[in-house]
């Protein structure tokens, strides 16, 4: 069987994409109010269906736009509404990861009430390209694409902005940083809205490629949460690097499991060794090569 | 409608024993095992292949108990020297993989396995059938119980509770804190193989359906609601847990509401644990005080010299 291998890492480039646009939110939310929102997955499912019903009247870019307003809106109301007053009644870490798979369960089984379990496909067709040996859609460009410039916005706010520097005191030392005048709780908010409305463009992403139903943020919570550790937690440019990896492996490794004729379904296993072998090797990450970040 | 019942009590046994061992877990050694049903499908899955080749039934159920504690082992080994919410994350994502590879496998597939043979032969009427489970389910529940209880109590259980407390003092103190929590995580697990052993001899069929994490996080509202560090808070919770499981399906057959009512179930279950979370962190029945003769001597020997004094 012959393989196309420029196909298989364009691929990889465009997984990549993918997992990274769902991963920077978890990272910072995880850095900044230390614990792993499992909820996450259902901001993705949300950014899903919101996208569905937005793209079928004013097509993808709106679609991206309002899904990304209001499930940033709803992460915010969420951390808001849950999370901040367990941590401020002294909940452990423990408690916290509970409350945000309970949270996970009502916003899922809520969506199932609402537009019920049946998947939706996007009705919109994606043209596609041939460019050299790959073949490609123009979903997938706009995918790449978005990932480019958040990659960029997201480098640039952290790095120039007032509140992206907040956001790194924030992260390091919440002490120190309140000491300095940096109002740490709406540096929070401000991340947790972030990172709920880019988790909504990677469900948007994830719904147009394959379908809508109120599982498709579980499907990709696993290695979003391997690119989130790989990156080391809190470390964005760790995500970026984190995200490729893995996006290689799951590509490269699927052409290695057909070549063993092992089924395919083992592409989630991928993920979740790569998250293993980094716990036991070393638990922070990839942040080791990003210090300064 | 006695038979109803004594299927009720079936599941809030096998609910109770892994409810009892994820008490263990959390409630006396703080660890969050959020992979809970991998190793209840452990246990489901040694039965089911191992009564196929006509191993007498309490073998079949000790091995699933003994695999599903090396895979706990294993799993723990590497997250249990780091913190807290790594160890989450892998037995969540280690139930998840096990999921996938009993549905690739060709163990049943999707479609899962039937006509698991069950320790009882049928005898033409589901009340005896039911009735002897409810024995067998008992039986093993007591087992767990005693087991729990006596642990809870024992020098061991104070390790277990000053490791959950501090970490870094117990480990001044001479605890081994991995390897105390490496043998939690064992005996919670081998718990809960057995649990999943006779969910499938119960059962008589699984798939793999059956072991989605909601399984997992109805058996947390199960120690949390309950208490934790406290067994018959775990027992409680799994009681009402299981009653307002039954009371929803009943509902639904009776009520016309405006949303489904098994999507409902699991909004309030949320809702009530971030409630419980947030209200009543401490669950029903708060941790129960420590026994030992030692402390019963010394409680004894105050009132005697109380009553000597007045």
């Amino acid at each position: 069987m012959a393989v196309n291998w420029a196909q298989v890492l364009f691929n990889s480039v465009v997984t990549g994409s993918l997992y990274l646009i769902g991963a920077v939110g978890l990272t910072l939310t995880y850095g900044l109010s230390g614990f792993p929102n499992f909820a996450h997955a259902e901001f993705m499912t949300l950014g899903a269906f919101i996208g569905y019903f937005v793209a079928e009247g004013l097509g993808l870019p709106a679609a991206l736009a309002i899904a990304f307003l209001i499930t940033g809106i709803i992460g915010f109301l969420c951390y808001r509404g849950i999370f901040q007053p367990l941590a401020r009644r002294g909940a452990s870490i423990i408690h916290l990861m509970v409350a945000s798979i309970a949270l996970g369960f009502i916003l899922r089984h809520s969506i199932n009430a609402i537009w019920s379990q049946s998947p939706y496909y996007f009705t919109a067709t994606w043209p596609s390209y041939t460019i050299g040996p790959v073949v490609t859609s123009s979903l997938r460009v706009w995918l790449i694409l978005i990932a480019i410039a958040l990659s960029i916005i997201m480098h640039l706010v952290l790095v120039k902005t007032k509140i992206g520097k907040a956001i790194r005191a924030s992260a390091s030392n919440p002490e120190l940083a309140l000491a300095s005048g940096i109002n740490v709780d709406r540096v929070i908010w401000i991340t947790w809205f972030i990172g709920a409305g880019l988790a909504a463009v990677a469900g948007v992403f994830r719904g147009a490629g394959t379908l809508v139903n109120p599982m498709t943020g579980w499907d990709i919570i696993l290695p979003v949460f391997a690119v989130a550790i790989l990156g080391g937690i809190g470390n964005y440019y760790g995500a970026i690097a984190a995200a490729f990896i893995i996006g290689l492996a799951e590509n490269f490794g699927v052409v290695a499991l057909r070549t063993i004729g092992l089924s395919t379904e083992y592409r989630a296993a991928i993920a979740f060794l790569i998250l293993i072998i980094t716990l036991i090797v070393k638990p922070q990450g990839l942040a080791m090569l990003f210090r300064r970040a | 409608m006695l038979s109803y019942f004594l299927d009720f009590l079936v599941f809030v046994g096998i609910f109770g024993i892994v409810s009892l061992s994820l008490n263990l877990e959390f409630g006396f050694a703080g660890l969050a095992n959020f992979g809970k049903v991998a190793f209840f499908l452990i246990g489901a899955y040694t039965y089911a292949l191992l009564s196929q080749t006509g191993l007498p039934f309490y073998l079949c159920l000790i091995a699933g108990a003994l695999i599903s504690a090396i895979f706990g082992l294993l799993i723990s080994l590497p997250a249990l020297r780091l913190r807290a919410d790594y160890l989450a994350i892998a037995v969540l994502a280690f139930g998840e993989i096990l999921r996938l590879v009993v549905r690739a496998e060709n163990i049943g597939g999707w479609r899962g396995m039937g006509h698991i043979a069950s320790i009882f032969p049928w005898m033409g009427s589901s009340l005896i059938y039911r009735l002897e489970n409810m024995g067998l389910v008992s039986i093993c529940l007591l087992i767990c119980f005693v087991v729990a209880q006596l642990l809870a109590n024992s020098p061991y259980g104070r390790a277990m509770r000053a490791i959950r407390e501090d970490e870094v003092a117990a480990e001044a103190l001479g605890k081994n804190r991995a390897r105390y929590k490496a043998q939690v995580f064992m005996l919670g697990s081998a718990m809960a193989g057995v649990a999943g052993g006779l969910y499938a001899q119960y059962l008589q069929c699984i798939i793999p359906g059956m072991f989605m994490p909601m399984i997992t996080f109805t058996v947390w509202i199960m120690v949390l609601l309950g208490g934790p560090a406290n067994n018959w808070g775990a027992l409680l919770g799994a009681g009402l847990v299981e009653l307002f499981d039954r009371g929803a399906n009943m509902a639904k057959d009776y009520l016309t509401l405006p949303i489904d009512p098994s999507n409902l179930q699991y909004i309030l279950f949320g809702a009530l644990i971030i409630f419980v979370l947030l209200y009543r962190p401490q669950g029903l029945l708060k941790e129960s005080p420590i026994k030992t003769k030692a402390l019963e001597a010394t409680r004894y020997a105050r009132s005697a010299i109380k009553n000597k004094g007045s």
